[in-house]
């Protein structure tokens, strides 16, 4: 058999020269990823003539609110693309756009990303933009206070927030004669009596995996996990506070008085439509969430106030709350800026957004006039719920920082919980590791921390 | 190609040098042609994503401040050591091998035997045991771990509603207990997949070897295990290899059974640790990981079919 001209060589000259075309590619990717800085402080004039502005969000209710946009403000049209929650793939999705220059102008990041999405170099300083510093008066001064995430500028405008509260099963706390609990000490109390009078009954679940409503309860006790110090990072995640929090939880897993399931998961909502689960101790948006998740305890429940470490304080944590946060690589800072107030601030918008998707606004104006939808104020027999929210939210301590990579962060405690509840280990062992876990990651990002 | 140009070459009298290398030239280029939107799509789609987590691999950030510009340079075997020494990584990837020194043997010990029982002439019905076993693979991953997730769920499951009045509580959602839950719905998922092709090469054996077989008096489990397995070893080899391939890349289940169960961590599998890294935008070792879990899928592979060849050399 004789051959011509041997195949296989070539092949290999021509997987060579495919190799070098993918090193290139990949190499001028690299590049690529590097030129879109956001400098800080950066001018922000307006662009002027029609402008076309992209945005992601997944809020209920958002297409309508952006529709109402592109109605009175026919030279800066807005298209909204409707995504997943951030962590079930949206930030990954925005990291990736933002690395490849194919992100949208503006996008829904919650206030613990925030931190994360800057040292990214994934947000624009719209500081200098028309109407910005204006706008701060308006605002929650924390949410403003997040959304300057490390303080020397401004990268989104705060759109809703999550004062905590006690939701509570009143039927059932007036049936075993127990009163509300307003101190945590109460609460423990209350655990105790009810999972007497009934064992199928627990005061609550321990949602290992809301690492955020953990965080919440240690921002209501005092708790610093991140502090920025200088140029360098501080993670304490074992600070008096936090471990205050751990251990009060740790003595009710031990007892056995707290059930195990996922917040949120079909099993959660059974036990709460059938009476097994008394009080949850959860955030403002957590009305609509409680009363689709229990139909069938409707006027049963009640809200009270977060309960105290001290008797008589009167100390709220947040839990969740989202920003609209203006992209690196926008070409319209301006617009984006002007379209982000007026999402968030203007009366119209906000009322679309508190009845579509539920929320519990970041302006003061807005948070004073918010009222429950008639179903979910019927849920609550008749409560003026928000009412109970609006004084917890006042209650909000104005210093809490989140750390440059949370889901990491959260990813470690989680992990340290799920092993505490299976019997490993402490929460406050948890919090000590996802603490070191924490320290090392940030190094690995070459994130300046204190050892 | 080969073959062809071999041909003309024993059937045509011989030619002139040059002109037989203009023409193998043009059959070539008319080759390259046809192959093309093939290579270019392997090149894209294929190598450079390989490449590209390669290269990443070996870089690491460097930044000035927090919010300072990171810059990526180059960080030798720094990702590898991280990963070697992330106690989460190495303890995900021995319980996947766990996972599949258990998972595996039974699962295509099962479709062994329902291939071998859908070819033996005693079961009727045939065709519709066949997609009834081959239907679970169908199912969407993601949908079959929710379904089974009802079915786990101490509250919320049938059986654990017909076992509560005999004072049974399983919880399949515990710890000690979610690997193997986890393996149920894997086994659940992937049998009839495996079935199949162990079923279609016994579909291929020629019957006059049967005929011969029962001339000589072997019964029929003489047959099935002297004559019908050895000859379908090949396949079996394969479906190892892929039930390995497999094990490893585990992510779907363990994801969603982490929604349900406090006893899925972050990183349970090995894809679930790279992915976690990846999500927290720390790509150099996130590809490290993913670099050795396919230096370690190679390797399984390559000794599982090591082993199985001297086997069936014995």
């Amino acid at each position: 058999m004789v051959r011509t001209s041997p195949p296989t060589k070539r092949l290999r000259r021509l997987g060579a020269a495919a190799a070098a075309a993918v090193l290139a590619l990949v190499t001028a990717g690299c590049g690529n990823a590097d030129s879109a800085a956001p400098a800080a402080g950066a001018a922000c004039a307006v662009s002027g003539g029609k402008v076309e502005l992209s945005f992601w969000s997944w809020l209920p209710g958002i297409d309508q609110a952006v529709a109402l946009w592109n109605q009175g403000h026919p030279d800066i049209h807005v298209t909204v693309e409707q995504t997943p929650q951030g962590n079930q793939g949206t930030y990954n999705k925005m990291f990736t756009a933002l690395k490849a220059n194919q992100a949208p102008d503006l996008g829904q990041v919650e206030f613990d990303s925030l931190p994360g999405f800057r040292v990214q170099q994934g947000l624009r300083d719209i500081s200098a933009c028309p109407g910005v510093a204006d706008a701060k008066s308006k605002f929650v001064d924390w949410t403003w206070a997040q959304a300057s995430v490390g303080g020397d500028g401004v990268f989104a405008i705060p759109q809703d927030t999550g004062p905590m509260g006690l939701f509570y099963r009143k039927d059932l706390f007036e049936k075993y004669n127990v009163p509300v609990p307003t101190t945590w000490d109460e609460y423990a109390q209350a655990a105790k009596t009810l999972h007497a009078a009934d064992p199928n009954l627990t005061i609550t679940h321990f949602p290992q995996k809301d690492v955020n409503w953990f965080a919440g309860l240690v921002w209501q006790a005092g708790g610093h996990w991140f502090t920025q110090d200088g140029r360098q990072w501080k993670v304490n995640l074992t600070d008096p506070a936090s471990t205050k929090v751990a251990d009060y939880w740790q003595n009710l897993l031990s007892q056995g008085l707290v059930s195990n399931y996922q917040g949120f998961s079909e099993s959660w909502n059974k036990a709460l439509d059938s009476g097994q689960i008394a009080t949850w101790t959860g955030a403002v948006w957590g009305v609509g969430t409680i009363a689709k998740a229990a139909p069938s305890t409707a006027g049963k429940w009640a809200v009270a106030p977060l309960p105290q470490w001290t008797k008589g304080a009167q100390r709220s944590g947040n839990w969740g709350g989202s920003t609209t946060a203006v992209f690196a690589g926008t070409k319209h800072p301006a617009e984006a800026a002007q379209f982000a107030l007026w999402l968030n601030s203007d009366p119209q918008a906000l009322a679309i957004l508190t009845a579509q998707g539920g929320i519990y606004p970041a302006t003061t104006e807005a948070q004073a006039g918010a009222k429950a939808s008639p179903e979910n104020t019927q849920f609550f027999g008749g409560q003026d719920v928000d009412a109970v929210f609006r004084e917890a939210g006042k209650g909000v301590s104005q210093d809490f920082t989140w750390g440059p990579s949370m889901e990491q962060t959260y990813a470690h405690v989680r992990d340290g919980f799920g092993a505490a509840l299976a019997g490993n280990g402490t929460l406050g062992k948890a919090l000590t590791e996802a603490g070191a876990a924490t320290i090392t990651d940030l190094q690995r990002q070459s994130i300046p921390v204190a050892k | 190609m080969v073959v062809a140009a071999s041909q003309t070459v024993a059937g045509v009298a011989p030619r002139p040098r040059v002109a037989r290398r203009r023409r193998a030239n043009g059959s070539a280029r008319a080759a390259w042609l046809l192959l093309a939107p093939f290579l270019i799509g392997f090149a894209v789609f294929y190598v450079a994503p390989i490449v590209v987590a390669l290269v990443k691999s070996f870089t690491a950030v460097t930044r000035t401040s927090t919010y300072g510009r990171p810059v990526e340079v180059f960080a030798g075997l720094g990702n590898y050591t991280a990963a070697l020494g992330d106690t989460g990584f190495t303890g995900s990837v021995g319980r996947v091998l766990l996972f599949g020194v258990i998972q595996i043997p039974v699962m295509l010990g099962l479709a062994l035997v329902l291939a071998l029982a859908l070819d033996s002439a005693v079961v009727r019905l045939r065709r519709f045991f066949r997609l009834a076993f081959f239907l679970p693979y169908a199912v969407p991953g993601v949908i079959a771990a929710v379904m089974w997730g009802f079915f786990y769920a101490p509250n919320l499951s049938p059986v654990n509603q017909l076992l509560d009045p005999l004072g049974i509580h399983p919880d399949l959602l515990s710890g000690n207990v979610i690997l193997y839950s986890i393996a149920n719905i894997v086994t659940w998922t992937f049998t009839g997949y495996n079935m199949l092709i162990l079923y279609s090469s016994l579909q291929a054996i020629p019957p006059q070897l049967y005929e011969a077989a029962r001339l000589d008096g072997a019964s029929g489990w003489t047959i099935a295990w002297r004559i019908k397995v050895p000859i379908i070893a090949p396949s079996l080899v394969l479906t190892g290899v892929f039930s390995i391939i497999g094990t490893f890349q585990l992510f779907t289940e363990p994801q969603v059974m982490a929604g349900v169960s406090s006893a899925v961590s972050s990183s349970y599998t090995p894809s679930m640790a790279a992915y976690a890294q990846i999500s927290a935008q720390n790509h150099g070792l996130g590809a490290a990981m993913s670099v050795l879990v396919t230096l370690l899928i190679a390797v399984l592979s390559w000794l599982f079919f090591r082993i199985t060849r001297a086997r069936a050399a014995l």
